[in-house]
């Protein structure tokens, strides 16, 4: 018997067996289609078409996390050192665009940098119709949105890693007589590397399954990644065994990618911040305010372009047609958008509640049992793509003797707890990691049993933390397209399925109403994981 | 019948085993005193019933408790940080080991204990905005309001500056005196044990070796480690003064031996000529670092040493005869 009489084992076990099941299933149904399929496999690992998919799709994400990882690294050098007004403010939203569903990018580039976006109008109306740029439909686009989401990312990541690193190896460095070049290069370079590799790890595994991106924004077969291509072998060739061998393949490369890069590997250090930060002035000062004007003019306009379709025609005419039609089709009851509305808050809801739920029990259980496996086994979901795993789903769905509406919702939640779940786990875990395992001994020896102590003092402690993963996991699954369309293509309609469809049929000005929802109900989420901070400091 | 007996306590580790038995009487204050990496917390945490992974037996009051779980065992700790629970107040903290007993009485329970450790009016902050000696005082009247039948103490002060060390461990002796209850109280700080105790016992790699009144252990040490753990000391090896032949060195504290010129006693016993290496003031006297024959000498002296070579006196009495490591 362990010091907690099991107690954590009995708490995790539930929730691990339910994420395991949840997770198998797919996975096993994808695998049994394929086996089930005769050759199939064997065709697919040696097809050099396969080979093809995969370079590009190692190419793309390489690309991605390498150009928003270089573009972050002076900016974050720059946030990490000194303090002006606005830091803050910036550092908040880029915390926030962690959580901003893909397909808000993918409107967004249309409405700004398509053919007939805004940035081509506002050209051609300067140049009489003679100047206009290709952006949209080519590999710049993919990885232009791929910077675009995970630019923020690594910011957010390698500031919030700098900051809280102590400088006093850069001032022994300066008082030892080296320049500030010198100590950058020999004292702060080998410091932050290991950050910059994770941050690059994580955007390439983000990159690695891109699907949506790819979809609308590439819309070439060149430019497709595995996973669009195992949609496309579903939905259009209809050609489920050919998808799912793909998936297999898909499975392995990333399982196989998730391992070399020890991404389930626990971090525990803890630092705390021996680092005051420099109030700018003078050139320093401007240099922050022309940094902030870059970031503004990269991320801010395609999202106010959505905002400004939202309410004006592509002419520039005020008109509230997208909202009336909105609330005019649903009150027939014919259309969607409030439907998918209520459909999006209710999946987000539930998938919110249960997986962080079940990720505090797990982080618990992992921190106080000292397991390294079940960390691991909750990451594991990561080496599915969306699209591969609501393929699976639709296997499964495929299977069942009932189907309702009823169970397509319960499947299309369990598809968005396995996605949400790694990340609920990874915000819950550090402050797990930061109860002292003294606290739930010190009630014992006052008599408390570990439950007793878990609801009186452990979860108080990590109530921020649940706060926080909930805000995620709601905007997770709130912008969650992949799996939703793999699995229902469509039948279950989300915010976000609407847009996308929206997106293909042109109708921009109903898409950009919509996403002006997602996008408030998004920033709502993030604001109340923000809210109330770290109420109890543990010493 | 002791109160407590340990017997055949054994945990193995890779390179450290603890193998120890021992007990304690009713009301006592026993100081475990010990080297970093002695095994004092082991013990205390194998005692508490945290660490299961000890085999052995434990008697409470003529009770077996050894299968007994921590929480079932009525023994009280004190952590080294405190450990107050952030998500409660100071008066949440004092009450959460108080069982079955009544609200108003568990207010004025509070009350009284609050005033004992002499923090009074603090039942509504929050622990966070505590000081480090508030804290711990707190812990202190928490793991007394749970009425323990012994109360442990993980070096309760090593997170305090030496001011408050001094103030809490007399706080501690007198909530020790007021309610009586038995404790053992773990430190690495001959000073502090010394304060408090009624009995110490010196642990030195997992095992026992010795137990007493502080006096005796620094009056009479059994062995050469006892002797320099319990205080500072000089080691002659014995042929150079051929006094018991049963045992190969001498041992004497620095306040039993002087470098004044004299003229010697019977009773002395003289190593002359040492050489005078340094000299500390102390704030009392001067803790004198001499040479003899290549072996240090520590002697306190009332006056600053002036000449380099002295004659160091030393009563016989004063010389314990020891076995060398």
């Amino acid at each position: 018997m362990d010091k907690h009489d099991g107690f954590y084992k009995r708490m995790a076990l539930p929730a691990l067996i339910i994420t395991t099941v949840v997770f198998i299933l797919p996975v096993g149904a994808v695998f049994l289609r394929s086996f089930s399929s005769g050759s199939n496999l064997n065709q697919t690992f040696t097809d050099p078409y396969t080979w093809r998919l995969l370079a590009f799709t190692v190419w793309e994400s390489f690309l991605s996390a390498l150009i928003s990882v270089l573009l972050a690294i002076p900016f974050s050098v720059f946030f990490s050192r000194y303090t002006f007004f606005g830091r803050k403010a910036i550092l908040t939203m880029s915390d926030a665009a962690f959580a901003l569903p893909a397909i808000l990018a993918v409107l967004g580039f249309v409405i700004y940098y398509g053919n007939n976006g805004m940035v081509n109008n506002a050209l051609k109306a300067i140049s009489g119709g003679r100047w206009s740029v290709k952006i949209l439909y080519s590999f710049k686009a993919i990885i232009l949105a791929h910077v675009y989401l995970n630019f923020p990312v690594a910011f957010s990541l390698i500031t919030s890693s700098l900051s809280s690193m102590p400088d006093v190896e850069e001032k022994a460095s300066r008082l030892l007589g080296a320049s500030g070049i010198r100590t950058f290069f020999r004292i702060t370079v080998p410091k932050i590397s290991g950050t910059i590799l994770a941050t690059f790890t994580l955007i390439f595994l983000f990159c690695f399954p891109s699907f949506l991106i790819v979809m609308s924004l590439g819309g070439n077969p060149r430019f497709f990644t595995i996973e669009a291509e195992i949609y496309k072998r579903t939905y259009t060739d209809v050609n489920p065994a050919g998808s799912a061998s793909l998936a297999i393949f898909s499975f392995l490369v990333m399982a196989l990618l998730l391992v070399a890069t020890g991404y389930g590997r626990d971090e525990r250090r803890v630092r705390r911040s021996t680092h005051v930060l420099i109030k700018a002035t003078g050139k320093r000062l401007a240099a922050a305010v022309a940094l902030c004007i870059v970031i503004f003019i990269f991320m801010a306009p395609p999202m106010l372009a959505i905002l400004y379709r939202a309410f004006f025609t592509r002419d520039g005419v005020f008109t509230l047609k997208a909202w009336a039609d909105i609330a005019a089709r649903s009150r027939l009851g014919t259309g969607t958008s409030l439907g998918a509305v209520l459909n999006s808050l209710l999946i987000a809801s539930g998938s919110a509640i249960i997986s962080v739920n079940m990720a505090s029990a797990i982080a618990m259980g992992s921190v106080r049992t000292g397991s390294r496996f079940t960390t691991l086994l909750t990451s594991l979901p990561m080496a599915i793509g969306s699209v591969s795993m609501g393929l699976g789903f639709s296997f499964i769905a495929a299977r069942m003797p009932l189907r309702n509406t009823v169970i397509s919702y319960l499947l299309v939640l369990a598809a968005h707890v396995v996605v949400v779940m790694p990340f609920a786990v990874r915000s819950i875990l550090p402050g797990a990691r930061r109860i002292p395992e003294r606290l739930p001994l010190a009630a014992k020896t006052l008599g408390g049993d570990s439950r007793e102590a878990y609801r009186l003092i452990e979860r108080p402690l990590l109530k921020p933390y649940r706060r926080r993963a909930f805000a995620f996991s709601f905007a997770l699954s709130l912008g969650e397209v992949n799996a939703t369309l793999a699995l229902s293509e469509g039948r279950v309609t989300t915010i976000p399925i609407l847009i996308y469809k929206m997106i293909n049929q042109y109708n921009y000005q109903g898409a950009a109403a919509l996403a002006v929802i997602l996008l408030t109900i998004a920033i709502t989420m993030f604001a109340i994981g923000e809210t109330g901070g770290d109420e109890y400091a543990v010493s | 019948m002791p109160y407590l007996e340990c017997r055949n306590l054994k945990r193995v580790f890779q390179h450290f085993t603890l193998d120890i038995s021992f007990s304690m009487e009713k009301g006592e204050l026993l100081c475990i005193l010990g080297p970093s990496g002695s095994g004092k917390s082991t013990l205390l945490s194998a005692i508490a019933g945290i660490d299961s992974s000890v085999s052995g037996q434990f008697l409470l009051d003529g009770k077996d408790i050894t299968s007994i779980p921590v929480q079932k065992r009525r023994i009280g700790m004190v952590f080294q940080d405190f450990s107050l629970f952030p998500s409660m107040n100071v008066e949440k903290n004092i009450q959460y080991g108080m069982r079955d007993v009544p609200a108003e009485e568990k207010e004025r329970q509070t009350e009284k204990l609050l005033e004992m450790v002499s923090l009074p009016g603090y039942a509504k902050r929050k622990v966070n905005e505590l000081s480090g000696g508030e804290a711990q005082r707190i812990a202190l009247a928490r793991a007394v309001a749970a009425k323990p039948q012994i109360l442990l103490l993980d070096e309760p002060m090593s997170a305090l500056d030496a001011p408050l060390r001094k103030r809490l461990r007399s706080t501690i002796r007198q909530i020790h005196d007021q309610t009586k209850i038995t404790m053992l109280y773990v430190t690495h700080d001959r000073e502090e044990a010394f304060a408090i105790a009624d009995r110490i016992m010196i642990m030195r790699s997992g095992k026992l070796e010795a137990m007493g009144t502080p006096q005796e252990l620094y009056r009479n040490p059994p062995n050469l480690f006892v002797a320099n753990f319990t205080g500072e000391g000089s080691v002659i090896k014995v042929p150079q003064i051929a006094y018991n032949p049963a045992k190969n060195v001498a041992f004497f504290r620095p306040e039993d031996a002087v470098i004044k010129k004299c003229i010697p006693n019977e009773t002395d016993f003289v190593l002359k000529n040492a050489l005078v290496e340094s000299y500390e003031f102390t704030g009392s006297d001067y803790m004198v670092r001499l040479s003899y024959k290549g072996q240090e000498i520590l002697v306190r002296s009332n006056q600053r040493p002036e000449e380099s070579i002295a004659d160091i006196y030393v009563s016989k009495d004063k010389l314990l005869m020891l076995d060398a490591e």
